[in-house]
């Protein structure tokens, strides 16, 4: 059996059912929205977010894995190439670019060139301090996590606060080697 | 839980060799050795308590992957034996037969490990373990109401 | 920098292009978005009604803005009016809505369903366009079928039926 070569993000979304983007991205705004109402710091909304993004992130690795036929990357660069090209594509329908490396390859920026969570969004003055994507970086980390590789995301530029592009820095802060799990008297 | 008999699964089973039959067991392992799935067709001969059994399954996948790498012949990067691998690191094996059964087995890169003990006589069953994963994803992953790392009920 | 360069910087949304109303995502990001509503949503109740209650209200936010998007794009729904002629109470069924698509109910749950969220976009969208309603979830047994369907039931308020019984 050869193995099957791994799909490109174009591929793999055709292929998946899909659903109107309007839908996905009102909902996640009526998630915002409870969050702000339940938690009314700004801070914990951020929080809450995050905590959210890793929860789906540890879930979605697995439906990546299945439906991507990506079996293993090389190395952190390569990663992060995969999660541009094949995963943004494959879950939102838009691509990433990968740029602004450091010298060691263990650090670099996706730069988002379209975000379906932020159609219709405009930040009003009370929620300034709001990361309003901070599921996204919360997704990544906790992907990444259930691949061994614990990172460090992290918001660069954002529009809804008036930059030029979304961008994330993702930090790969170390691998963590598969440890048996069971401790020898248990 | 409702594993099996779905109507409508998006990736179509794959055609199994022999006749049915000769399932023995099939185990669902996550990366933190927790046991997430167990079922048992035909298994007349049991000597342990369902939680050591599980850990032994896990114990000899574990170690025999790591036997598997170090004795590997074209690979460079081999770790020292007994030393932590990354998951997807270095080479896996796939299945081992003995006189009286198959094991099968597939890892994913999250370290979702799937576990069939079959006939002895069983082909190929890579494309059924992937089928299996393609069902857990379908069906426990994306349940609102599962909890990660949990037992699928 | 790639890609950076198509991007323009809208100081107002409303300065924003009206999307092109065809984009998609895939249906489990979806999945696991709408996951995270209802996990997020147990943390903050201690029981079923309670849980379906805040999904209908999530939702009832989304119905409130696809009306507004439906206006945009010229296509209000008509065949909403020509519905009210006779009845108060209107049903729509589905086999199987997205929201329950993935979901497995423990035993302990009851009769817990995710339409409830449905529920609430639907009585989004008719209370925003004047047609007061009250809208529920429910699960309906089919024969033979392993998984019931659900049934979105709407029932007007009462002013929306005199109203309609005038213009009628």
């Amino acid at each position: 059996m050869a193995p099957i070569a791994p799909r490109s993000g174009d591929a793999v979304f055709a292929n998946v059912e899909r659903v109107n983007a309007e839908l996905f991205t009102l909902t996640y705004g009526a998630i915002v929205r409870q969050l702000l109402t339940d938690l009314e710091e700004v801070e914990e909304v951020n929080k809450q977010l995050d905590q959210m993004g890793y929860n789906i992130g540890i879930r979605l690795i697995d439906e990546f894995l299945a439906k991507s036929n990506v079996s293993r990357c090389v190395d952190f660069k390569e990663t992060a190439e995969v999660i541009a090209k094949v995963g943004f594509k494959m879950f939102l329908g838009v691509s990433a670019s990968v740029t602004n490396w450091d010298a060691d390859g263990t650090c670099c920026s996706l730069i988002l060139e379209d975000n379906p969570l932020v159609d219709f969004v405009e930040l009003p003055d009370t929620c300034q301090g709001l990361y309003y994507c901070n599921v996204l970086s919360g997704v990544i980390r906790g992907a990444l996590e259930m691949v061994s590789m614990k990172t460090e995301v992290t918001w660069v530029r954002d529009m809804l606060r008036g930059d030029d592009a979304y961008e994330l820095k993702v930090k790969l802060l170390k691998q963590v080697p598969e440890e048996y799990p069971y401790k020898d008297d248990e | 839980m409702q594993f099996f008999g779905g109507s409508d699964i998006s990736p179509s089973p794959p055609v199994t060799t022999g006749s049915g039959d000769n399932g023995h067991m099939m185990y669902i392992f996550n990366r933190n050795g927790v046991c997430l799935l167990y079922r048992e067709w035909n298994r007349p001969l049991k000597t342990l308590d369902a939680q050591q059994d599980h850990k032994l399954m896990f114990g000899l996948l574990f170690s025999l992957k790591s036997f598997t790498a170090k004795m590997d012949p074209t690979s460079v990067e081999k770790g020292n034996l007994g030393l932590p691998q990354l998951p997807g690191q270095g080479c896996s094996f796939h299945s081992f037969r003995t006189n009286t059964y198959k094991l099968s087995f597939m890892e994913s890169p999250s370290g979702i490990k799937i576990i069939l003990v079959t006939s002895p006589k069983t082909g190929d069953l890579r494309e059924s373990l992937k089928y299996i994963y393609n069902l857990y994803v379908e069906y426990v992953v994306k349940n609102p109401l599962y909890t990660p790392g949990t037992p699928i009920r | 920098m790639i890609g950076v360069g198509k991007l323009k910087q809208y100081t107002n949304v409303l300065e924003k292009p009206l999307s092109k109303g065809k984009q998609e995502v895939s249906l489990s990001a979806f999945a696991f978005l709408f996951s995270e509503l209802v996990q997020y949503n147990q943390t903050q109740v201690d029981n079923i009604s309670e849980l379906e209650r805040r999904l209908e209200d999530a939702g009832y936010a989304v119905g409130a803005r696809v009306l507004e998007l439906l206006c945009h794009r010229e296509k209000v729904a008509d065949s909403l009016e020509k519905g009210t002629e006779h009845e108060d109470e209107y049903m729509i069924s589905e086999k199987e809505p997205l929201v329950n698509r993935f979901i497995s109910i423990p035993k302990d749950m009851g009769t817990f369903n995710c339409g409830a969220f449905v529920a609430g976009i639907v009585r989004g969208v008719l209370d925003n366009a004047g047609f007061p309603a009250v809208v529920t979830a429910h699960f309906v047994p089919v024969e033979g079928q392993q998984r019931p369907r659900t049934t979105i039931l709407i029932k007007f308020a009462e002013e929306v039926l005199r109203r309609e019984a005038r213009l009628g």
